[in-house]
Order: C-alpha cells, then structure tokens, then sequence
C-alpha cells in the first residue's frame, strides 16, 4: 500500500501528493475507479506535485485538465513538479491580445 | 428545498433580523459601537471610510453604506452622521429608506458630541429593536437567497476539495433559483478566460477580463507586478506552482455554473438566479463587504490553514478541507470537508452535506464566526486617500 496521490482530470499530467513523500515511496493515484502507481523520485512535500508522465522541456503541465504552466527542463515521471521545473507562462493582456507593461516573459 | 427567512417591505428575505447601526464617516464608529453594546439586537456597521476620497471613492462608499442598510439581514437601520462627511448623509438615508425598511438618523454636530448622541440614538435603536423582533420568519424558495463565496488563507487542499464542494452547492442553489457573488478580482487573475467561456453574454466576460486588467496596472502604476504579489510564499509552500493553477482552483468555487453577469463593487445583482463576478479584492474585509452590499443573507468561506473571520450581518459558514486544521483550528470551522481529500467522500455527498447546512445557517443556525463574535468589515476605496 502506497502513498495517495489526487489525479483531478483524465488529461492530468501530474498528481498531489496527499501526505509527505520520500524518495523510493509508491504514490498510489485512482482515478475513474483505475488505479495507478508510480515510483517517487525525490522527497515532495504535502500537497506538491509530482509527474505522472515524462513531460518534455516547454511542453505544458496539466492539472485540472487545463495547462497551467510549462516545464523548464525535462521532468521524468516520479518527479517533484514545482516552481524549479516549471515556468509560470501568465501574462495579463491588453485587448489586442499584447501584453501589458512591466511583465518580463 | 425552502428555508425559513424574515420577509422584508421590498420582497427580500432575510436570514438574521438586525438593527444596523451604521456610522456615515469613520469619525462615529465609537458611538455606533458603543450602541451596539448598550442595545441587543443592533450591529454596528463599522469601517474607516467616508471623507477625504476623490468623487468616484465617495459614491462607491455612498453606494456601499446604502447597500449594506438594503441587506435584508437588517430589518431596520440607525445612521450615525459626524455632520461634516464627505459622504452625503441624506442620501444614504433616502437609499435605504426606498426599501420601505425604518430608517432614522443621529448627527453629532447638530446634537453636540457623543454622549447625547448616543443618548438620543439609544431610544431611537431601542423602539427599533422592539418592532424589529416582532418579524417572524416565514417560509421561502431557495430564489429568494442570495449568498456569497470566497477563499481565504487557502493552501492545496481548497482547490481539492472545499472550493469543489463549494462549487457543487452553487450548482444545487442555482438550480432551485439562487444567486450567488463571487469576486476576488486577485485570484481570479490567471483563470479569467475560463471564465469568460462560462458567461452567457461574451461583453460581461470581457468585463471579468477588464477587471484584472484593472487590478494589474493598478499594481503597475506604483511600480508593482501583481502576478507576484498574487502568489504568496505560503501558496508555494502549500504546492500551487503558478497563478494559473490557483485561480483554477479558485474559480471551482463557482463550479462550472454559468455566469449571469458582472457588478461593480458593492452592486445588487438582477433578479435572474445564478452567478454574478463582483469586482472586489480578495482581503476579507472589503470582500465580505462586498457580498453582503450585493445582498448575501449567508456566505460559504473555504479555508485551508484556518481564516477565522467573518461578516457582521452576514453569517460566514467556514469550509475546510485540511485535516490538520480541522483539529488546531475547530472552533472556527463550520464544515469538515477533509474526508474528499481523503477519498472517503465524494464532492456530491459533501455537497449535499453543506447544502444543508447553509440551509439550516439561513434559517437561524449559528455559525463559529457568530458565536465567537468574530466579524469585521472595511469598504473597498480605490483612490488615494487625501
């Protein structure tokens, strides 16, 4: 019996952990009455993510089945996904669809 | 579903029966909360605004104080003027008064400092408090409750499990005819368009839009980057990553209900039920104001570390998905939700549980925040202060 980890949609391709994990543990997610496991690679605090695939450098992270950022360098399955490895691509817009002053890309 | 409400003259229905006392300008909080100690039944409505705002600051505090005597929580209102405001006071008592709700006002200047003044607003408070008791509660649908939502002190667990069964009440009650307001301008930045999609009218979308835009160079013009402020180092200690993933997980709040329209801040919605995105930050204070302006007889907090604060005229019902802060912090948590995270609960079931709750919570059921007389308010101003 593993660790849980919350896969929240089918495109997810990261889970959190719901308790501390070291690396070694087996983090157990269900979702859609599948469950699956996966080898966590290094230690991840509660409520941290980690990946549940390989994700490639500038492919995008995706929870709640949405994209919410893009890997910085590429991140193995098992591995703690956080603000290291993931860049966070927000920019606020104006209505051109350009990006309004102060923002560094 | 019915809930048992205090019917008002202008067809609203309330969840509390309160005598507001509400101070024109900040200058009068004291006698307003000596009042409120002196008279059971009364609250005093007490904030720092009123004077020295440029114009658009002292109509949007004008609007908010008549707003607040419009709640249907309050059965009557006692202002409390200084007499040199620069909120005009026979307008909040005129804006009130279209309610057909009883309306009366004290002015320190003209009746001479605070001990008369408290003396002559005592009686009047006190004949108030005796007609205001005698409403009885009667029966209503759920179309006629207005509530809001928000989160506060959140960590991983309110876009996992809280701001989920949050979501899956807004569904409930918007489908038996509610309304409900939901804001926080700060988080919503990173979700906007998301929630654009789930506008009926793409024009009020783009005004969600317009409102983060707001808030951005608002940062911008005192050489601040807001998406930066926006994630907190306690959000990323928690786990959340990027802006993008906390409003999504803020944004559950409202679960995928579709969204009727936008407020400006402290604005009554329509009567058509559902979801309505106010333009008011995400600090406490200024946002329960907000929702409660807007009408919310009752109002769903979901927390992750433990906020503890509420409205008050309207009751806050705490919502926590943390188990750890369900044990530390029990006597501010209304609604265990931690068996989600835990996978021993559905999001349906706690929704079905919390609905009831706030049905009970309208219909007279206290909440931690009340019984620990733990409330506060502030107005929203957006100008500098003179």
């Amino acid at each position: 019996m593993g660790k849980l980890g919350k896969k929240i949609a089918a495109a997810d391709n990261v889970a959190t952990v719901l308790t501390k994990c070291d690396a070694g543990d087996q983090i157990v997610v269900k979702f859609n009455e599948q469950e699956e496991s996966y080898l966590c690679s290094q230690d991840v605090p509660f409520g941290h993510k980690i990946a549940i695939t390989d994700i490639l450098k500038e492919n995008k992270i995706i929870k709640y089945g949405k994209e919410i950022g893009s890997a910085r360098v590429d991140i193995k399955k098992g591995e703690w996904v956080h603000t290291h490895n993931v860049k966070d691509d927000y920019l606020c817009l104006d209505k051109q669809g350009n990006p309004l002053p102060g923002q560094e890309a | 579903m019915k809930f048992y409400g205090y019917p008002r003259p202008d067809g609203s229905v309330g969840s509390r029966n309160y005598v507001a006392l509400i101070p024109v300008v900040g200058c009068v909080n004291n006698i307003c909360a000596h009042l409120e100690k002196l008279i059971r039944g009364t609250k005093a409505l007490k904030h720092d605004q009123g004077c020295l705002h440029p114009a658009q600051d002292t109509d949007q505090v004008t609007r908010t104080l008549i707003n607040m005597g419009k709640n249907p929580n309050v059965g009557a209102a006692l202002l409390v003027s200084l007499g040199c405001e620069m909120v005009d006071a026979e307008k909040v008592y005129e804006g009130i008064k279209e309610t057909g709700k009883p309306v009366d006002m004290v002015v320190t200047h003209e009746i001479g400092g605070m001990i008369d003044t408290l003396a002559k607003g005592a009686r009047i408070a006190v004949d108030m408090v005796a007609d205001t008791s005698a409403v009885r509660r009667e029966e209503f649908g759920l179309d006629k409750l207005i509530f809001g939502t928000k989160c506060g002190s959140s960590d991983t667990t309110s876009g996992l499990s809280s701001n989920l069964v949050v979501g899956d009440v807004c569904r409930r009650m918007t489908e038996k005819g509610g309304r409900f307001i939901q804001g926080e301008i700060c988080d919503i930045m990173g979700g906007e368009y998301e929630l654009k999609k789930l506008c009926h009218n793409p024009e009020e979308g783009e005004k969600i839009i317009d409102y983060v835009r707001d808030l951005y160079l608002r940062g911008y013009a005192v050489g601040a980057d807001v998406r930066g402020s926006q994630m907190t180092a306690g959000n990323m200690a928690g786990g959340l990553t990027t802006l993008v993933e906390k409003a999504l997980g803020a944004n559950a709040k409202g679960g995928t209900v579709p969204i009727q329209g936008t407020l400006d801040y402290a604005d009554l919605p329509p009567d058509d039920p559902g979801r309505y995105i106010m333009n008011f930050p995400g600090h406490g204070f200024e946002n329960l104001t907000g929702s409660a302006a807007g009408g919310a007889v009752i109002h769903l907090f979901t927390t992750g570390r433990g906020a503890p604060n509420g409205h008050p005229i309207m009751p806050t019902i705490k919502i926590c998905g943390n188990a750890n802060t369900n044990k530390t912090m029990s006597e501010h948590i209304d609604v265990d939700v931690a068996s989600v995270i835990e996978g021993t609960e559905s999001v349906e079931a706690a929704g079905e549980r919390l609905y009831r709750f706030a049905v009970d919570v309208a219909n007279g059921k206290m909440t931690k925040c009340e019984i620990l007389n733990h409330e506060g308010m502030e107005i929203l101003i957006k100008g500098p202060v003179m």
